[in-house]
């Protein structure tokens, strides 16, 4: 399957009409994408900011950020959720570099762990949000409307604005095009047999809380009875993979621009041989539990015949057990592993960094503690959260998990937690 | 910037103050003013940056035997001579003497919140012990290179005293304390996931980024009479509480538990619980908590007799995120008091 990502750079957004790219110059009518997201009646009060790197500006109630992309050709647009469901991950794709939609949540009642964006400061440089020019969707659910449905509505009018942002790039010649082409796995040339075969265990959901009917997850399905599954990585980068709605620590942007798949990608054939990816969801039960890390360790070592694997988890303790569940399966079968995790300590000791012991599971990264304080400076403009205006403008204290994208349990960050 | 020269108080024992050997061991705590015996060494290390106002000195035995009073004098000495920074040992393998300096500084940073350094050989007991508050630099067993290693005990303290960032225990030389910080690493969690992982393909050498932790294996104890004539209590972490939450439960990060009464009912009415639990979908056991504590079943073998008595008490928390101290906190308030009730058994759930 191949797969190739055509970029378009952007180095300055506008407010003007109509909404095309001029060179690195994308122009965005606000107002008619305004009017597009008006459609869908269970949202009401639609506002869209533009904010820009350096600017003393913290966006607020942060929900989720999406990178704006289209398809060419060979599919449909983040399909089961805005476009039908039909396979993802091959043909041509626009992107655009350097903007980013963020979607806020303007119902979120604990305000202790609403997401922010700082675009300028110390800690613009810690998420990749500091650095991107963003439309901010700001949107009230309509009257009756169910917070499920809210969330729904509010992810959905992001993802039609990345689809829209980046048709803008559809007459435009490229400034790179990447290419994703993995061949079927079993497939390796005999020169390249000697490689060790690794496959990357991605879990996408935690069932610490029931999803929505409209919850698209994987191609639109909420994900709840999901056993394991083998993906091609392109479906991931491709808009098959979507984040649920209470994921902490991790956006659908990391997702898209997933840096497991690009780091597997980027060894392909020189170190090691990328054997495919299972997508997984941390269960609730532990009945479930057992099952889906046998089975998902059966896929990597019986399926896809991988020498070594790499996990990542999304969410909090129990989709970290899971993980390591998993993994240590897959040590049992003779499969090496590593895992990204978050430091879990709650109060800065390393004895409580993590959550489990297995036997082989001994290979740990990890992307920080999200409970570790941090500054918020004081900032000239809040976007997206009026209603916290007043204490998010001045210094505040809050943790690196308040910062979006600073820790992306995926991987992408490069914060992490020293032991000292 | 000329930097202002810091005031330092060493702290040394019988022999390396020069009092003498085993037999001065029990001498208790005296200060004399400037640097002597090893703290010379330290003034050299300092040069310009700083004095030793102060040695204060203190036999191995007498800071042993009576470790909270001579801690107590010393931490007066120190606070009288009011510096910058103490420098205690360095203790290399010596036993008691690591002891004390570990103590000796854990008290002067509490006490007086006086920043301190201490240097021992990995072995010595004073690392274990003192880690986790104080500055330890590594040393080797014996005073070979005296100079060497005060410098090195001298250059993070300087550190210290001026309230400098202090790096990774690997490029300070000094015990991991045990504690972690955020910093910024060179490449994404992901690269170098995939790097770890073709090292540990590869048989290589690899450092994983989280210890692994040391809980101590609990063995399951026997229970010494048969179930027909045991008392069995329920305790969970699975949340469940009394409508209200009487006792505050944390959602998360518990430090409270409660002590719930389930004295003549026969099950509990889920209309008069509820659950705060974070960490997982508690929406069945909300519908019915007897799915979290199975108090329906326990009458039913209670009155079967196929156990001698339920307890009456149920003891629940909440477990996420909680950390290990408060856990072993709860855990052990929480047997004590089944202890004392004569309960022989306890079915615990978790979620």
């Amino acid at each position: 399957m191949r797969l190739e990502l055509c970029w378009s750079d952007v180095e300055e957004v506008v407010a003007a009409s109509p909404t095309r790219l001029v060179g690195k110059r994308l122009e965005v009518d606000l107002e008619a994408l305004r009017a597009l997201l008006s459609a869908d009646p269970r949202l009401t009060g639609i506002r869209l900011d533009l904010v820009h790197p350096g600017e003393r500006c913290r966006i607020g109630r942060v929900f989720d950020v999406v990178a704006p992309r289209a398809k060419l050709d060979g599919g449909e647009d983040f399909p089961g959720v805005l476009g039908g469901v039909a396979k993802a991950g091959h043909g041509r794709t626009l992107a655009l570099g350097g903007v980013a939609v963020v979607a806020t949540d303007q119902q979120t009642a604990s305000v202790g762990t609403l997401a922010v964006i700082d675009m300028a400061g110390p800690n613009a440089a810690l998420s990749a949000f500091g650095a991107t020019h963003n439309l901010v969707i700001s949107a009230w659910p309509a009257p009756g409307t169910e917070r499920s449905d809210y969330l729904a509505a509010v992810r959905l009018a992001a993802l039609k604005t990345a689809v829209r942002l980046a048709q803008t790039a559809r007459e435009a010649e490229p400034n790179r095009v990447e290419i994703f082409a993995l061949p079927p796995s079993p497939r390796v040339p005999p020169e390249l047999a000697h490689l060790p075969r690794v496959a990357y265990i991605f879990q996408i959901h935690s069932h610490q809380r029931p999803t929505g009917l409209d919850e698209g997850i994987l191609y639109g399905d909420p994900v709840r009875r999901m056993l394991p599954t083998i993906v091609h990585p392109n479906e991931v980068l491709d808009g098959a993979v979507l984040r649920g709605f209470m994921g902490r620590s991790v956006t659908t942007w990391a997702t898209q621009n997933h840096p497991m798949i690009r780091a597997l990608y980027a060894q392909h054939g020189r170190t090691l041989w990328f054997a495919g990816v299972v997508v997984t969801v941390a269960q609730a039960t532990e009945p479930e539990r057992v099952r889906s890390a046998f089975l998902a360790a059966g896929l990597v070592a019986h399926t896809l015949g991988a020498d070594g694997a790499v996990f990542t988890k999304i969410g909090g303790g129990a989709p970290h057990v899971d993980m390591a569940q998993a993994a240590a399966q897959c040590e049992a079968l003779g499969v090496k592993t590593t895992a990204v995790v978050e430091d879990m300590s709650t109060d800065g000791s390393a004895e409580g960094m993590l959550l489990f012991d297995f036997p082989g599971v001994d290979a740990l990264v990890n992307v920080g503690s999200s409970q570790e304080l941090l500054t918020l400076p004081a900032m000239d403009r809040v976007v997206g959260a009026d209603d916290l205006a007043p204490r998010l403008l001045g210094e505040t204290r809050a943790t690196y998990g308040t910062l979006c994208g600073a820790i992306e349990q995926v991987g992408s960050t490069r914060v992490m937690a020293e032991v000292r | 910037m000329a930097v202002k020269p810091m005031q330092v108080v060493c702290y040394l024992n019988q022999f390396f103050g020069q009092l003498g050997g085993e037999e001065k061991a029990g001498v208790g705590p005296q200060v004399v003013d400037g640097a002597v015996g090893a703290a010379r060494a330290v003034q050299q290390a300092l040069g310009d940056a700083g004095t030793v106002v102060a040695t204060v000195i203190c036999g191995d035995n007498y800071a042993a035997e009576q470790a909270e009073r001579a801690v107590a004098e010393m931490v007066a000495l120190v606070a009288a001579a009011r510096p910058d920074l103490v420098v205690a040992g360095p203790a290399f393998l010596a036993g008691r003497y690591g002891v004390a300096c570990g103590a000796l500084c854990a008290a002067v940073q509490a006490a007086l919140k006086i920043p301190t350094v201490t240097g021992m050989h990995a072995e010595n007991p004073g690392v274990e012990l003192h880690r986790r508050q104080v500055y330890i630099v590594q040393t080797s067993a014996e005073a070979a290179r005296m100079l060497d290693e005060v410098k090195r005990l001298v250059a993070l303290g300087t550190k210290l005293a001026r309230g400098e960032a202090i790096g990774a225990p690997t490029a300070e030389g000094y015990f991991a304390r045990g504690v972690t910080r955020n910093v910024v690493a060179g490449a994404s969690a992901a690269d170098r996931a995939v790097a770890m992982l073709l090292e540990k393909l590869a048989g290589r050498p690899f450092a994983s980024e989280v210890p692994r932790p040391a809980f101590p294996p609990v063995a399951a104890p026997r229970l010494a009479k048969t179930l027909e004539g045991a008392t069995i209590a329920l305790v969970t972490d699975g949340g469940l509480v009394p409508k209200g939450n009487p006792d505050g439960i944390e959602a998360l990060n518990a430090t409270r538990y409660g002590a719930y009464s389930i004295e003549g009912k026969a099950g509990l009415d889920a209309a008069q619980y509820d659950n705060p639990h974070r960490g997982y979908d508690t929406t069945w056991v909300k519908q019915d908590p007897h799915r979290l504590v199975p108090v329906d079943v326990a009458r039913e073998l209670e009155q079967s007799g196929a156990i001698g008595k339920l307890h009456e008490t149920v003891y629940s928390t909440v477990g996420v995120a909680t950390t290990l101290a408060h856990s072993a906190r709860m855990g052990a308030e929480i047997a004590e008091k089944l202890r004392a009730a004569g309960v022989d058994a306890v079915i615990l759930t978790s979620t």
